[in-house]
């Protein structure tokens, strides 16, 4: 067992979505633990519950049609359930940081990648811009893009996929967070930018030294990169065990299917509509 | 930029010579007022034809138009006391560049005031609407937009004079300014008048008018930024914001405000004809002397020369408004680039 410290202890969350083709439980009751610096992984099928469950840790699921109806989320020990709109504005950002899947669409096209950047610096620490602008050309260096100055005042449109996936994980990363959460970040990329991307997410992480929640579709990216992986089925997660022992003894035949090519169960028996 | 620009300017060049020929054969089409001369009892036949040689009349239709055309451009580029697009028939001794000129400011403020106003109110509310869509003041936003935007101008513009002019006796149901105005204790002329007392006149008087005007316009623009802003909530973008731990304030002012009045922006450009076109029938329901019931009176009484002059400002201000489209929307959009 991981005698680490507990940084966050997911219990019984449970986030539906009140469509007009009826209640999705999209996540139905997920237990999830992650101790300080670790990397763990969260697997499933499309459709599982993995970015609702990620969401709702950042408590960014859109209501309506979503709501977290029931669980708590303990991140150091205080239930983020129950913290105020502006209580949990101070962690996002800052304690708790995530990449998204889309790295074309989820920077803004009108403000250069450094306004952006520094705006998350801003937002959280008492800095002036001069200085906000000197980290921010810092954590664009730390994820590996050249000519930081002269990116600095690019904007989005004017760079590729992969360098906005490194802008979005410099600006994650830009308040040193406890937990940075991967939403399937590497999904949207070609393969070889892809192994960049993890390799430089491995590195970032053993540098800084931050707990990483992987969610991914791939079981080869958590291979390589956790140390804990669980494996979530409609809504719930059906196994949790080491990486070395989810490959060397896979009990749950989702994750068979999974690792080979072919198709997924259908959850419909479990959920009797996914609308998505 | 530059390069895109002067392509754009030129290209105005060829699209004015054909709009102006088919202006001067629609309008020349209805009969010339030099014949509509001849049947008045007051003037003199041989003036007639002095007057018809000076303008041309008396040559094949090739040289008219191309003399007309040269008039338009030298009066433009180069105005003397001489010149000045052709004499207008129903203002006697005067010609149309004196006239439209006479009637401009009227019209701007009238249709730029109320462009201004619409604006103002619409795009709040549409904001609203969005962050609210749905909800018991969207619904109530998007059915005022509506009523305005299917309320005909006339009807609405008599309700109000009954109203707010006979009834309440708040505003002056037509007019631009009232005649004499209180200054230092005693009444004195209007335009004798401080500057401020002529201003909160003229506001005054132009009140019902241009509440006409935006109301028929608030409709248009709120849907606009409704529908604008309801795409851009929705962006990954906008989630980033919230995820970097931006309140809610800088995520809607900063985050989706700032992309979702690119497109209105550029619908600003597309006003600029409006603006100078005038607004005829609230003009003429407020017996207000602007552009529009000049435009009116022009095509009306056969008063060819200035119809034309109108027509050939309206259809330049369309070419030049949108080109100023194009370029509001490089500068609201870094990712557009013109080459």
């Amino acid at each position: 067992m991981d005698n680490r410290e507990i940084l966050v202890d997911i219990k019984n969350l449970r986030t539906f979505f009140y469509t007009e083709d009826g209640v999705v439980p999209a996540v139905d009751g997920i237990d999830l633990t992650i101790h300080r610096g670790e990397v763990v992984g969260l697997v499933g099928e499309s459709g599982c519950g993995k970015s609702v469950t990620a969401l709702s840790i950042m408590r960014l699921i859109a209501n309506p049609p979503g709501k977290i109806v029931g669980g708590e989320i303990f991140f150091h020990g205080e239930d983020l359930l129950k913290k105020s709109d502006d209580q949990m504005r101070l962690i996002r950002g800052d304690k708790i940081s995530m990449i998204f899947q889309e790295p074309m669409t989820s920077l803004n096209p009108v403000y250069t990648i450094g306004d952006q950047i520094s705006e998350a610096i801003t937002l959280h620490q008492k800095i002036d811009s001069a200085e906000a602008k000197k980290r921010t050309i810092d954590m664009l260096h730390l994820v590996g893009i050249p000519e930081p100055e002269r990116r600095f005042s690019q904007y989005p449109h004017e760079m590729s996929g992969g360098m906005r996936q490194r802008v979005m994980i410099a600006m994650a990363l830009s308040c040193n967070p406890e937990l940075l959460i991967s939403d399937e970040a590497t999904t949207a990329l070609d393969v070889t930018i892809q192994a960049q991307i993890l390799d430089l997410m491995r590195g970032l992480q053993k540098k800084l030294g931050m707990a990483v929640l992987i969610i991914t579709h791939n079981l080869a990216v958590v291979a390589e990169m956790a140390e804990t992986i669980n494996i979530a089925y409609a809504g719930k997660i059906v196994e949790s065990a080491t990486a070395k022992e989810i490959f060397k003894s896979p009990r749950h035949d989702q994750r068979a299917i999974a690792s080979h090519r072919g198709h997924g169960p259908v959850p419909l028996s479990h959920a009797q509509r996914l609308p998505f | 930029m530059r390069n895109f620009l002067v392509r754009r300017l030129l290209l105005i060049v060829p699209m004015i010579v054909a709009i102006s020929l088919i202006i001067f054969i629609l309008l020349t089409l209805q009969g010339d007022p030099f014949h509509q001369l001849l049947m008045n009892p007051h003037v003199r036949p041989e003036d007639v034809q002095i007057l018809m040689h000076n303008w041309n009349w008396d040559k094949p239709l090739p040289i008219r138009y191309f003399n007309w055309l040269k008039e338009f451009v030298v009066s433009t580029f180069a105005p003397r006391a001489g010149n000045g697009w052709g004499f207008s028939l129903l203002a006697p001794g005067t010609n149309a560049r004196a006239l439209i000129l006479q009637k401009l400011p009227l019209t701007l403020a009238l249709s730029g005031g109320s462009i201004l106003l619409s604006i103002i109110i619409a795009v709040p509310i549409g904001i609203f609407s969005a962050l609210h869509q749905y909800g018991f003041g969207d619904n109530v936003g998007t059915f005022f937009a509506f009523f305005g935007m299917s309320m005909p101008s006339f009807w609405f513009g008599i309700m109000l004079i009954i109203i707010f002019g006979l009834k309440l006796h708040w505003f002056p149901i037509s007019g631009m300014h009232s005649d004499m105005l209180p200054a230092g204790g005693q009444l004195v002329d209007f335009y004798a008048a401080p500057w401020l007392a002529r201003l909160v006149n003229r506001a005054w008087y132009m009140a019902l008018p241009v509440s006409v005007l935006s109301l028929l316009g608030v409709g248009g623009w709120m849907r606009y930024t409704r529908s604008s802003m309801l795409e851009v909530v929705r962006q990954d973008y906008v989630r980033t914001a919230r995820a970097k731990g931006a309140p809610e304030s800088v995520v809607i002012r900063k985050h989706a405000l700032r992309n979702a009045l690119i497109p209105i922006i550029t619908l600003v450009g597309l006003t600029l004809p409006g603006i100078v076109g005038g607004a005829m029938i609230t003009e003429q329901v407020f017996a207000l002397d602007g552009m529009g019931r000049l435009t009116l009176q022009a095509v009306l009484g056969n008063d060819m020369f200035v119809a034309m002059a109108i027509l050939m400002i309206d259809s330049l201000l369309v070419l030049f408004g949108s080109l100023l489209a194009d370029i509001l929307y490089a500068v609201a959009d870094p990712r557009v680039r013109y080459s």
